[in-house]
């Protein structure tokens, strides 16, 4: 029988140390964000990274959300896609391509050192992850622009039968 | 201009951790409580007979089944607890990489208004098919 008040407190200590853990990675981040953003360097690792962005087919405010997730990790990456789509420029077609792409790869070097450290192939497990969500995430950007397509056309469809 | 910025960065940072702690919170409880019941061990039990499907034995289902069901660090002490070879590690790895931490992450992901059946369908096909790819053909060959 398990001890109801041991692991209450496991709980409670667990998940207070995450939010903590989160809080001072996102806070930092998101003053860094702003001030990259008000200092315009935002623009500029936007335009760095605009040949990868446009690969996909995602605009270029996608750029900062995908460096994010890429590097730190998923929550991080849907934190800041979050700010991103409250201040305006993130398309659903954008969401769903940063999020089949950090599904499938995100916060590559903690998973990728933490695997290692337990005996994995670091080289295996980094390249076949990003392989697989490039790959990915191109199939599905080609296929989305198609979706989208149809559902303008049967809106419009829509829109002029109710017009008769 | 300066601290503006910087305050205003800080307000979001703020908004941002507590839209994460309250995804956090409840998903860190549900699956601490998971992680003291039996039906880890029970699901383990169940994916047994299927591990040879990744050239992995039976033992390594509780890996995948805590990596899966709570998170990277469970699993990564389950490899610690088998003796497994290093071709072993790196095929469960694999698959661990692209699905983990389902709960917790699919929790967060829906947060965007995209579907959490379907981001978990993709992560576990592509683990199963990583597992199986890596486990056999490239297993035979390279390692």
């Amino acid at each position: 029988m398990m001890d109801i008040y041991a692991v209450f407190t496991e709980a409670l200590t667990g998940s207070l140390k995450s939010v903590w853990n989160i809080a001072i990675i996102v806070i930092p981040l998101m003053i860094v964000m702003q001030l990259a953003k008000d200092y315009k360097i935002l623009d500029y690792i936007s335009g760095f990274l605009k040949p990868v962005t446009d690969f996909f087919g995602m605009s270029k405010e996608s750029a900062f959300p995908l460096l994010v997730g890429l590097s730190i990790g998923l929550s991080y990456g849907a934190g800041v896609i979050i700010q991103s789509s409250k201040e305006g420029n993130l398309s659903k077609k954008d969401l769903v391509l940063l999020i089949v792409f950090l599904a499938s790869c995100h916060a590559v070097l903690e998973d990728t050192l933490i695997f290692v450290a337990v005996g994995a192939n670091g080289f295996i497990l980094f390249g076949t992850r990003l392989i697989v969500a490039i790959t990915l995430t191109y199939i599905i950007s080609k296929r989305a622009d198609r979706i989208l397509d149809i559902e303008k056309i049967k809106y419009n469809k829509e829109h002029v039968e109710h017009h008769h | 201009m300066f601290l503006e910025s910087i305050m205003q960065g800080a307000k979001k940072g703020l908004e941002t951790t507590w839209m994460l702690a309250k995804i956090v919170i409840p998903v860190f409880f549900f699956v601490t409580f998971l992680s003291h019941t039996p039906a880890l061990d029970f699901m383990a039990r169940v994916f047994e007979p299927f591990m040879n499907f990744f050239n992995l034995p039976g033992e390594a289902a509780i890996v995948l089944v805590m990596g899966n069901f709570l998170n990277i660090y469970a699993a990564i002490g389950a490899i610690k607890a088998l003796s497994l070879t290093g071709f072993e590690v790196t095929v469960l790895s694999l698959m661990l990489s692209f699905s983990h931490s389902l709960f917790m992450e699919t929790a967060v992901v829906k947060k965007l208004n995209i579907s959490g059946t379907k981001i978990v369908i993709m992560r576990v096909s592509l683990m199963l098919l990583a597992g199986f790819v890596y486990g056999n053909l490239v297993g035979s060959v390279v390692l």
